[in-house]
């Protein structure tokens, strides 16, 4: 433990949150060094926190951090800890606030359409609720079963079904929000808390959405609802070239179906991928290398009325459906599906448990054929530099109804078992790499999960170019003594100059 | 690390790994302990986690065993691991976390290291031969077979019905339905000679030494009174006798355990028996975890429930309950038995929320926390074979 927390810390903090939720424990720390996001298990030890806070409130969080901001010690938020991103992960030990305690419903407002829970809660469980009054939050990422909404806020997350409904940015009205020194502002549009358009002031809600956990803890959200939809259809289509299932998949986020959910672009890596498990799913012919889905929901007419739309798109660019059992099968397995570690194989073709990692850029659709060889490039050089990484093929998703951009997606196989500070630094050199190609093609590096992973956060000031020294000053004023996830997006530089 | 440590993080560290690897946590929010307790140290991941942290030398199992107390061993977590979803047991390799559970237990226990609790209750039940589970009032060997009282029963026999601790001392109506339905189909049985607790409970608990000398007496009684057929009304002692048993015997062991939700099942279905008085009652069902999600057993017990007459019967789906628990399995009870009361609280909320009057089990270990979760909600918690016999007219 750091010399900052002794005895009277703990205390101090037993009294704000009584002593079960104070943890000190090693497996307790442990836990909570870690994010699914790619590891160096071989140096875990550096990751631990100093100590584990559970808090019910937001009048808890706030007492934590202004003792922590009193005392200089490090804070990091914890959520679901299931980002993809390692904004959860502890650089400088401190003390983890781990809100999964504050997860209740406060109210359900049928009138004006809206819920107000607290950022412990998962989607999926608010989701058992809403039905009783035929209602969806429809954030829908891959994690769906076990992400939590503050998690959402404090990456900005990215649904799967967000080109019909938005993303967490859209999807999320207001929260409140402690600051670092423990003072808790409520962001919105505007001041209220059920309003989806202002234009008074700044748009502050933005600024603490994606912050990685660098500007504070959102601790209560009010949220967008949707009638749960009656309808949905999820078309997957075959094709026997990538560049015809390329310009498909172009053509139907193009079409302007209004209900139109989203569209996915599996290259033939993803495949490949997809076929270890063949005997157990459903096998494809070999001619197969390139396939699309998309989904659509809404009421059965208009689903109807646009889903035979597309389907005369898809069958004009060479598409063949492969039927509704598989497409319906394979659209409901979608959060289960993404990665399975014994898909992992080494070069020898031995079965391995590998860890994915998934590259998220945002990439404009002209610039997705480029991307994807660039970026296989980097996944072959990795694979011959060492066995514990493996190519488990590429996904573009769109990231909105009008089909401009897609998340795009080289997931990365890591036998995490056998890494150490060699593979460790090959990683990162690749990470770095991967993002310069993201950049050198008019993207962003990340669409979903955050830019602060080692390697391709020495490129995040290069994308932001003047607005990361706007971001410097705007970390310095709201977080004065750099407690909030210290090391995180290279921010300490912000208080360097200062010195 | 002391070497049986080195030895389990190598026989378990590929299975932790795949966990570890996969990262997902689907488990997390259907797991009972953590929906009530929100605390990410008692989930299956950390579980899986820990065994990592084991083989990297970071962590001993002194650092852990307390932990492990936090499972009620109702197999949510394997049935909502992707690994295991998704591919099925494709690879031969699917995640077995109450197996982990038990492991962990069992390898605190060896070094020593126990959990006040469980130490008491095992010595208890090794003096007894039976779990204390009446308190203060002792169980005796005496009255293992008193729930039986005046309904002449034979001892020994080809089949017999073997009849849990919490049953067989405490909810004594369980049993003497079972036996009185079985009558009324003419379907032959005995009792056992001299029962002893199936062993399940230690097994569970880390006290597998413990374990394997009740089964082993057990077994033993069986073969020395000619019995072929063991029939069971707990589904922790089917998990015991189809599970622990084969593990413990090998080959040599060579007894039928039939579960009596399905014998019942089947009998309804053959016309031996027929439900004909009216039991005036809106039901849901609690779908008993080792049934369920271990077992695979649901379509038996909602039959039975759609063959009683007068019943107002609001299902809820398998899946659905998948994150449903009473708390009352892995000992928790024994240990945390207020997190046992939450997990039971909680799952008496979802039965409200349907409007129903009675809360249908078909596990006595179960039925103790959910009657008195239920008693602060007005729901009655009444066990499916006690509810059929009503119907068949020959309560207990």
């Amino acid at each position: 433990m750091s010399v900052l927390i002794g005895d009277p810390v703990l205390d101090e903090l037993r009294q704000i949150l009584g002593p079960g939720h104070v943890l000190t424990g090693k497996a307790d720390r442990l836990n909570r060094a870690r994010v699914p996001a790619p590891f160096p298990v071989h140096r875990w030890a550096e990751r631990m926190p100093d100590l584990v806070v559970l808090p019910a409130s937001t009048e808890e969080v706030a007492e934590v951090l202004k003792l922590a901001n009193r005392l200089r010690i490090p804070v990091v938020p914890r959520d679901g800890g299931t980002g993809l991103t390692d904004g959860a992960v502890p650089l400088c030990g401190g003390i983890v606030v781990d809100v999964k305690r504050i997860n209740a419903i406060r109210e359900i407002d049928l009138g004006n359409r809206t819920c107000t829970v607290g950022t412990g809660i998962n989607a999926l469980k608010l989701n058992e609720v809403l039905a009783r009054h035929d209602l969806i939050y429809p954030d829908d990422p891959a994690s769906y079963p076990c992400s939590l909404v503050g998690g959402r806020i404090g990456t900005s997350g990215w649904s799967l079904i967000g080109s019909r409904y938005g993303h967490s940015r859209d999807l999320v009205l207001s929260f409140d929000h402690v600051l670092p020194t423990g003072k808790v502002i409520h962001v919105g549009d505007g001041i209220g808390r059920k309003i989806t358009k202002s234009s008074s002031g700044y748009q502050l809600k933005h600024l603490f959405m994606g912050h990685q956990g660098t500007l504070g803890i959102a601790t209560e959200a009010t949220l967008k609802l949707f009638p749960r939809p009656e309808a949905e259809f999820s078309p997957f289509w075959a094709f026997e070239d990538y560049d015809s299932a390329y310009r498909a998949v172009g053509a139907l986020a193009r079409a302007g179906v209004a209900t139109f959910a989203g569209a996915v672009l599996f290259d033939e890596w993803k495949v490949a991928y997809l076929r270890r498990d063949d005997e157990a799913y459903i096998p494809q012919p070999s001619s197969v290398k390139a396939l699309v889905c998309a989904a659509l929901y809404g009421y059965e007419d208009e689903v109807r009325a646009g889903g035979r739309r597309l389907m005369r798109i898809a069958r004009s660019h060479g598409a063949r459906y492969l039927g509704d059992e598989i497409s319906e099968g394979d659209w409901a397995a979608r959060h289960d599906r993404y990665a399975t570690p014994l898909h992992g194989r080494t070069r020898s073709g031995q079965v391995v448990p590998m860890s994915w990692h998934c590259e998220d850029a945002s990439i404009n659709y002209t610039g997705l054929p480029a991307v994807r060889l660039a970026w296989h490039e980097i996944a072959d050089r990795l694979r011959r530099e060492s066995d514990v990484f493996d190519d488990w093929g590429m996904f573009a998703y769109t990231n909105g109804a009008t089909g401009a951009d897609y998340l795009t997606e080289i997931d990365i196989g890591i036998w995490e078992q056998r890494l150490d500070d060699t593979a460790w630094e090959a990683w990162v050199r690749a990470k770095r790499d991967l993002a310069a190609v993201s950049l050198a093609h008019g993207g962003s590096i990340s669409a979903c999960h955050g830019s602060c992973r080692e390697g391709e956060v020495d490129l995040v000031p290069e994308e932001l170019g003047g607005g990361y020294d706007v971001m410097l000053d705007i970390k310095r004023t709201i977080d004065p003594n750099n407690i909030m996830n210290p090391g995180k997006y290279l921010l300490d530089q912000a208080y360097a100059e200062k010195s | 690390m002391p070497d049986p440590e080195k030895e389990f993080a190598e026989e378990w560290r590929d299975a932790a790994y795949n966990c570890f690897s996969s990262g997902h946590k689907f488990c997390r929010e259907v797991c009972p302990v953590m929906q009530v307790t929100r605390n990410e140290s008692w989930s299956p991941t950390a579980f899986h986690a820990n065994v990592v942290a084991m083989e990297k030398g970071e962590l001993e199992v002194a650092d852990v065993a307390a932990d492990y107390v936090n499972c009620t061993g109702c197999g949510a977590c394997e049935l909502r691991c992707p690994n295991s979803l998704f591919t099925g047991d494709f690879y031969r390799f699917r995640t077995r976390t109450v197996d982990l559970v038990k492991a962990v237990r069992g390898l605190a226990v060896e070094q020593g290291l126990h959990q006040p609790g469980w130490q008491r209750w095992n010595l208890l039940t090794d003096e007894r031969r039976h779990e204390p589970v009446l308190g203060a009032t002792p169980v005796e060997q005496a009255r293992v077979r008193d729930w039986a009282d005046g309904l002449d029963l034979p001892i020994g026999g080809e089949s017999i019905l073997f009849v849990d601790c919490e049953a067989a001392f405490h909810r004594t109506s369980v049993p003497r339905s079972v036996a009185r339905i079985l009558n009324l189909a003419g379907y032959p049985f005995g009792l056992m000679n001299e029962q002893w607790c199936c062993g399940g409970p230690a097994a569970e608990m880390g006290y597998e030494e413990q374990a394997r000398r009740f089964a082993r007496h057990n077994l033993d009684d069986w073969r020395a009174a000619g019995v072929r057929r063991v029939l069971v009304l707990d589904p922790h002692d089917y998990i015991t006798f189809t599970e622990d048993y084969p593990k413990y015997f090998g080959d040599a062991y060579d007894i039928e355990i039939v579960l009596v939700v399905e014998l019942l099942a089947e009998l309804i279905r053959e016309g031996r028996l027929t439900p004909h008085v009216p039991v005036e009652r809106a039901v849901t069902y609690h779908d008993p975890c080792r049934l369920n999600k271990r077992k695979g057993v649901w379509r038996e017990p909602r039959e039975i429930l759609r063959a009683i007459p007068g019943l107002t019967f609001h299902d809820v789906d398998r899946v659905t309950q998948w994150s449903y628990c009473s708390g009352g399995g892995g000992g928790l009870p024994v240990e945390k038995p207020e997190l046992t009361a939450k997990i039971s609280e909680q799952r008496v909320g979802k039965a409200a929320e349907l409007g129903v009057d009675t809360l249908v089990s078909a596990c006595p270990w179960s039925e103790r926390p959910l009657s008195e979760a239920g008693a602060a909600r007005s729901i009655d918690v009444v066990d499916l074979h006690e509810l059929l016999a009503e119907s068949l007219g020959v309560a207990p």
